[in-house]
């Protein structure tokens, strides 16, 4: 019986990186967006996300800041508002499964948090990268 | 006997009676609270979080901003419920000492919060345990109740 609960759970482990279908569809859009914004676009990269993630840029608030400066390096530890101190709960889903399951919420980090680390909107090809990344911890 | 539970029972009342309302809001509790303290509204005039509302994108630097339909309903949740539409303690206090011209953005800035915190050090607010003077419930261990009375206040080390 035990295997065959095994079995079972098998597929969904191997699935378990995957967008839930209304995250796929906005995941899809960037990837349309993307292919319009350069013809040789394949697929998104999580390895360009995690540059995208880790490397530090000077922010909305004129200084050295990254995403990791408040989500830390391990996204699936806790991490910490440097402006505020607040804890934020882990950004990986494999931690914290409400991460990445909400279109609105995710589009709206998004636009917030590239505005602070990168003073500008991310393009699509940045915002699926990163979508990546965070999707494969 | 009776006496002595009445006193008590009115000490107790005193002890946790509400300085503001509590945020009965869920929207704010978890759009505002997801970066800081959720504030409660009493704490600060209509007129402050007007202007705090007015400028989402750029919030203290911080890219805040909420979609119109989110920003709108927040924006009339904290005017609903600002100081000078509030009986409790606190808010009446607040609004009785801050000048509607001159509302502050923070709450760090109003008259109220300054005397209040007079005597507490400013290097008390500078350790690392407590972080900023806005991180409230840090040292007011009730004030998500909306409790800011001395007797809960403890200062992590």
């Amino acid at each position: 019986m035990k295997k065959k609960i095994l079995v079972f759970l098998l597929p969904l482990g191997v699935f378990a990186s995957s967008f839930n279908p209304a995250m796929q569809n906005y995941v899809n859009d960037l990837k349309a967006q993307a292919k319009s914004d350069n013809t040789n676009f394949i697929d998104f990269s999580a390895k360009r996300g995690e540059q995208i993630f880790t490397s530090k840029h000077i922010g909305k608030r004129g200084k050295s800041i990254s995403c990791s400066s408040c989500h830390s390096l391990n996204l699936g530890n806790k991490g910490k508002n440097v402006h505020t101190s607040k804890v934020i709960e882990p950004l990986a889903p494999s931690a914290n499964t409400k991460r990445l399951s909400d279109v609105k919420n995710v589009k709206k980090w998004l636009r917030r948090n590239f505005n602070d680390v990168y003073t500008k909107q991310g393009t699509a090809l940045q915002k699926g990268d990163v979508l990546y990344f965070i999707n494969s911890k | 006997m009776k006496k002595l539970i009445l006193g008590a029972v009115l000490i107790t009342g005193s002890l946790y009676a509400r300085d503001v309302m509590p945020v009965n809001n869920k929207l704010y509790a978890n759009e505002c609270g997801s970066c800081h303290f959720a504030y409660q509204p009493g704490l600060m005039l209509e007129n402050s979080w007007k202007k705090i509302m007015r400028n989402l994108s750029n919030h203290f630097k911080v890219d805040a901003s909420l979609n119109k339909k989110d920003t709108m309903t927040l924006t009339s949740y904290l005017v609903k419920n600002s100081s000078d539409k509030s009986s409790a303690y606190l808010s009446r206090v607040i609004t009785k000492y801050t000048n509607p011209n001159r509302a502050p953005l923070r709450i760090t800035q109003g008259q109220v919060f300054r005397s209040y915190h007079e005597e507490v050090r400013s290097r008390f607010f500078k350790r690392k345990s407590v972080g900023s003077a806005s991180n409230c419930a840090t040292c007011h261990t009730t004030a998500s109740r909306g409790i800011y009375n001395e007797n809960y206040v403890r200062i992590p080390r």
